[in-house]
């Protein structure tokens, strides 16, 4: 549609109508032009043909009645002869010459003209002739039995030819316009079997690509010429395209419910899983209460019937089932995220993780810990869940830099390829990168329980609240030289529904 | 030479200038010049009067003849020659409808039955009428410059018209000798006398 800005381009966008119209008016009236141009010149060549046997002939005449003139001297009666011209009205004037070629008579329509000179004629020919100017000239031998004795010279006018050329210019023009209004008639009517089929299907081609609509179809026409050919294909075509639409839209249903059939067995058999967790580690906890409470009321009461080594087999049964009641307690946790709803708000992390800081403060008498707590987004998350989070990573960040002192343990945030991401780095004793993998699965633990205690809980249940949040996690780190734990967290007023 | 020099100046009408008559008298003392002035000079009357002898048989139609001598077209000058050979030379190379054409000079109107023109002389004034009978027989044209030639029943009579020489025809003479005068050369006589 731009190009009609330009003129150069106005042509690419005229319809066929206009194209065949155009089409038709210019070879019809070509073809008339030609055929009227060519009649013309044949026309005014006849006529000049014409023209010089009628003034040849008249030139006949004169010779032969002023043949006595001549032989006799007699040049009134010459003049006489010529004076009958009079009755022609395009001979302008006309002379006789002698046999010697000096002017004998001569007459002129309108007087007072001098005797033009001889012209000559070539030797061996009995009559010259020239087209000048707007007249034609003649001149013809005066032959008297069988004798030259003298030649007649003839100026004719050519306005007759010239008013001729003009009636018959007149008269092309006007064959012309009729002609072409009569193209342009007869075109717009055969229109109706070449340009409207077109003009439908072209605009059923645009409703189908602008709308994405392949139930309509383009008007036939009772014709079975290529046009008809082009509609039928075309509308096939898009009774192909429709049919293989309502097939790929079918198996994009069955695809969608069969997804969401396997969803709803997923989320029951993970539902299962979960309530069976919970189930077993709160089944689990009466039977170990018990074993806890006849093992301390055992050594409370029982202390002097016991000896010394039945004591210490008893404080690591004691040891044992607090250790299980940990392991019991976490699993609950984590079977909790999981069944847990989420309670999604705007959070500020700042407080939240100076909070946390200060929790693990109280636990850390003693030590030399550096803090570096810098800016923290504002996030869309569960604000109980995402502490948990945090109180996880920093109080393994506390543990893994045991050795260090003073321990350095860094909060912030950076943009990695364009995406905000939030970073916990200790200077701890890391882990080998070989493991990174199994660093979030449940019991899964990277160092001896001698070492550093816990339970190898605590990573996947980071993982498992990050997920439900719709972020990330992972982690990068090398053997004494720190870890650092990065995690994705939905920023505030973008968070997708959960 | 001073005879016909003195005819023609007598054929003259009283309305001829004098310069004319001195300049045809010096032309035909001279005679013997006067086919070289022709080529330079307007020509004599006596050299007019040779070229229309040698055109008016293209204006006449002769019945049918029977004599051998149609083989030849024989101008005739009866009398006194005032020629010289200025007819001769008018008629040389000339033909009329293939037949060749000659000068003849006779010295009766009978030998005019060889010839399709008869010139007569002045000098034959006084025997005209019965040379004039004679050669009606003859099928002859009869031209001459004596006045009322046309008149007396002569066909075709020269005369000076300022310095140009015209003719008066006397058709019905032409006629009672069967000869038929074409409409072109009737149109040129200053009078044309047509039978009662």
């Amino acid at each position: 549609m731009t190009g009609a800005r330009f003129p150069m381009f106005r042509r690419r966008n005229y319809s066929i109508r206009q194209k065949l119209t155009s089409m038709n008016m210019l070879v019809s009236g070509a073809a008339l032009l030609l055929a009227c141009t060519a009649f013309a010149i044949y026309e005014l060549a006849d006529f000049r043909t014409t023209m010089v046997n009628s003034l040849s002939t008249q030139a006949q005449i004169i010779g032969a009645n002023s043949a006595s003139a001549l032989l006799f001297n007699d040049a009134e009666s010459a003049r006489n002869t010529l004076s009958a011209l009079q009755a022609s009205p395009n001979i302008i004037s006309a002379s006789i010459y002698t046999r010697s070629n000096n002017i004998f008579a001569t007459w002129s329509r309108h007087g007072g003209e001098d005797a033009p000179l001889f012209p000559g004629i070539p030797t061996g020919q009995t009559l010259t002739y020239s087209f000048g100017g707007n007249e034609l000239v003649l001149t013809r031998v005066i032959d008297f039995q069988g004798k030259r004795i003298g030649a007649v010279r003839i100026r004719s006018d050519l306005s007759e030819v010239s008013g001729r050329l003009v009636r018959y210019t007149g008269i092309v023009a006007a064959v012309l316009a009729m002609s072409l209004f009569a193209a342009f008639v007869f075109s717009s009517i055969f229109q109706k079997a070449t340009a409207r089929p077109i003009a439908q299907l072209a605009d059923t081609a645009r409703i189908v690509s602008r709308e994405k609509k392949y139930s309509v179809r383009a008007p036939t026409t009772t014709n079975a010429d290529e046009i008809a050919l082009l509609i039928e294909a075309f509308n096939e075509m898009l009774g192909q395209i429709q049919e293989r639409d309502s097939a790929l839209q079918a198996g994009r249903d069955e695809l969608e419910l069969r997804v969401v059939r396997r969803t709803a067995q997923l989320e029951a058999v993970n539902r299962e899983l979960e309530s069976f967790t919970y189930s077993v580690a709160h089944d689990l906890r009466a039977p170990l209460r018990h074993i806890q409470g006849f093992a301390d009321a055992l050594i409370e009461e029982c202390s002097g019937q016991i000896d010394e080594a039945a004591r210490g087999y008893l404080t690591r049964i004691i040891e044992s089932t607090r250790r299980m009641d940990q392991l019991i307690n976490d699993l609950l946790g984590l079977a909790q995220v999981g069944r847990q709803e989420l309670r999604v708000q705007p959070t500020k992390l700042d407080p939240l993780v100076n909070d946390v800081v200060r929790d693990l403060n109280h636990e850390t008498q003693g030590r030399n810990i550096e803090w570096r707590i810098g800016d923290l987004p504002t996030v869309d998350c569960d604000p109980g869940l995402i502490k948990l989070v945090f109180h996880n990573l920093l109080s393994n960040a506390v543990k893994y830099t045991r050795p260090r002192d003073p321990a350095i343990i860094e909060a912030g945030q950076q943009t990695v390829e364009g995406e905000r991401v939030i970073y916990i780095r200790d200077n701890g004793v890391g882990f080998n990168m070989k493991y990174a993998h199994k660093l979030f699965g449940v019991f899964e633990r990277l160092h001896r329980r001698e070492d550093f205690e816990g339970t190898g809980v605590g990573l996947a249940t980071v993982q498992r609240i990050i997920h439900k949040h719709g972020g990330r996690i992972w982690a990068e780190a090398a053997v004494d030289r720190g870890a650092t734990f990065f995690l994705t967290l939905p920023t505030a007023g973008q968070s997708k529904t959960l | 030479m001073t005879a016909p020099a003195g005819s023609i100046l007598r054929l003259r009408r009283a309305a001829a200038r004098p310069s004319i008559r001195a300049c045809l008298a010096a032309g035909l003392i001279f005679g013997g010049l006067a086919g070289l002035r022709a080529q330079t000079q307007k020509p004599t009357e006596y050299e007019v009067q040779a070229a229309y002898l040698s055109n008016f048989g293209r204006f006449v139609e002769y019945p049918a003849r029977t004599s051998a001598a149609s083989d030849v077209f024989n101008v005739c000058v009866l009398g006194p020659d005032p020629f010289g050979s200025l007819l001769d030379a008018a008629l040389r190379n000339e033909a009329i409808n293939g037949v060749p054409m000659a000068a003849k000079r006779i010295g009766t109107p009978e030998e005019g039955a060889a010839c399709r023109i008869v010139f007569l002389t002045v000098s034959k004034e006084s025997q005209l009428t019965a040379i004039l009978s004679t050669l009606g027989a003859t099928g002859a044209l009869t031209v001459s410059g004596m006045p009322n030639f046309a008149r007396r029943g002569g066909m075709v009579q020269f005369i000076l018209d300022g310095n140009r020489v015209r003719f008066e025809i006397n058709l019905a003479a032409a006629q009672r000798a069967r000869l038929t005068l074409s409409s072109q050369l009737l149109k040129l006589a200053v009078a044309v006398r047509r039978a009662p």
